[in-house]
């Protein structure tokens, strides 16, 4: 019984975190610019990185594994927004032509 | 179209050229220079003496680079194919091949004294191979550092300076609100890590290149996230010279004291250790040592390099304070 419903959370949370996946990878090939491609690529890299990681972590069980899986979330959480936030900077600080892809919300 | 495709392959114009850099259509300075020398170049190209030579020149050495891509061509060909009728059949036995592996993973721990036996193969069996890759990474940082290094006797023109240190300073991530604090938490990790790596090589998959390579990816950070002026404190020019000067030399000495005295069993006096235990494989350790600072260095001084043409603090930021002006063109960070 207690394996059976082990099997089941594992698997709800893998397929879940595998469909953040496929709309991260619908998003960064369907969108046109690159600040929508980057907050469709956030979806991946938070939400579905952690469902997955979750699911691993159940399923290895309580031991050791367990303790890794949650420092490679704690690492991939901190590391990964703080690079799309410098890439955003980069591209809105140098791109000349910001004001046909955003409208800043003072000119609305 | 075509047109375009000529010139652009003999070098006469470049079609992204609007596209890629943005920064020097506003530069009053850089047009002006510009304009000079294509003056320069035109007064030159309507002499008939001048372009008389030149057109002599052009075709000898249309000529000679033609018979050596030729000969070149021809040579190597010929070294691959020779060198290919030389291996053995596809699916034929190959006792040449197999015997070092298999003597590798046999006596690989007895020998070297490390459970890890990429380790072993890579700073015992073949130490001078890792001694060459070391030195390959210092060459390409000497060679980076003659191209973009700035110092007092480098100069480069005023214009390029001041837009180096115009671009660091604005480009300065230190300011953020973010990334101190991302770096105040991830660092001491990053650097542990990679301490731990370079020390457990001999018994753990690591060693000497991936752990310089995570330390070198920490010492990025840290520059980044606490300014450049941080890491100038402890890091300059002189001390990574050092440090890669040590390294390399402290290398070549142990090694080759190793394969005079103790290669293939002879007694050198330096005691292998159990296998497992930290102090244990004999050179492999100090060695890891060496080639990790050397490598770590090298990644540093890669990014301080592109990022501002110096390592440490040989540029003089003040005097170039004085020269600031307005950013052309740019609105202000927001």
């Amino acid at each position: 019984m207690g394996e059976w419903v082990q099997f089941w959370i594992v698997a709800v949370l893998l397929l879940s975190g595998v469909l953040c996946f496929v709309l991260e990878v619908i998003g960064v090939f369907r969108f046109g610019y690159v600040l929508n491609r980057m907050h469709a690529s956030g979806i991946g890299d938070s939400m579905g990185f952690f469902l997955v990681i979750l699911a691993l972590m159940i399923a290895s069980g309580w031991n050791f594994t367990t303790l890794k899986l949650l420092l490679l979330i704690l690492f991939m959480w901190l590391t990964s927004p703080t690079s799309t936030h410098f890439l955003s900077m980069v591209e809105i600080n140098t791109n000349p032509y910001l004001s046909r892809h955003v409208r800043r919300r003072d000119e609305t | 179209m075509k047109e375009l495709l000529r010139s652009w392959i003999e070098g006469e114009t470049d079609p992204l050229e609007d596209l890629l850099d943005t920064s020097t259509r506003e530069d009053q300075d850089r047009e002006a220079r510009k304009k000079i020398s294509q003056e320069k170049i035109h007064r030159l190209e309507k002499d008939p003496k001048v372009q008389e030579s030149v057109e002599r020149v052009r075709k000898r050495f249309r000529k000679i680079y033609l018979a050596v891509a030729i000969i070149s061509c021809i040579s190597l060909s010929c070294v691959l194919l020779y060198t290919i009728s030389l291996l053995p059949r596809y699916g034929a036995e190959n006792p040449r091949a197999t015997e070092v592996v298999s003597r590798y993973v046999e006596k690989g721990i007895e020998e070297t004294g490390a459970v890890n036996i990429v380790s072993g193969m890579i700073l015992d069996y073949r130490a001078f191979d890792t001694l060459g890759e070391s030195h390959v990474l210092f060459t390409a940082l000497i060679c980076v550092m003659i191209l973009l290094r700035i110092d007092r006797k480098n100069q480069r023109t005023g214009y390029e300076d001041y837009y180096t240190i115009r671009s660091d300073t604005y480009y300065d991530l230190s300011k953020d609100a973010i990334l101190p604090l991302i770096g105040r938490i991830l660092l001491p990790c990053i650097l542990l890590y990679g301490i731990y790596i370079l020390l457990n090589g001999q018994n753990s998959p690591g060693g000497g290149f991936s752990g310089g390579a995570v330390i070198g990816a920490g010492m990025i950070l840290f520059s980044a996230a606490f300014g450049m002026k941080t890491a100038d404190r402890f890091l300059t020019l002189k001390l990574c010279n050092m440090i890669t000067f040590v390294s390399l030399a402290f290398y070549a000495f142990a090694k080759g004291y190793v394969f005079f005295m103790g290669a293939n069993g002879l007694e050198s006096h330096i005691p292998k250790g159990t296998p497992g235990a930290i102090l244990s494989g004999g050179m492999i350790l100090p060695l890891d040592i060496a080639v990790g600072l050397v490598v770590s260095v090298t990644m540093f001084g890669f990014y301080s390099l592109f990022r501002r043409g110096s390592i440490g603090m040989d540029v003089d930021y003040e005097s170039f304070s004085s020269k600031r002006r307005k950013r052309p063109g740019g609105k202000k960070k927001s």
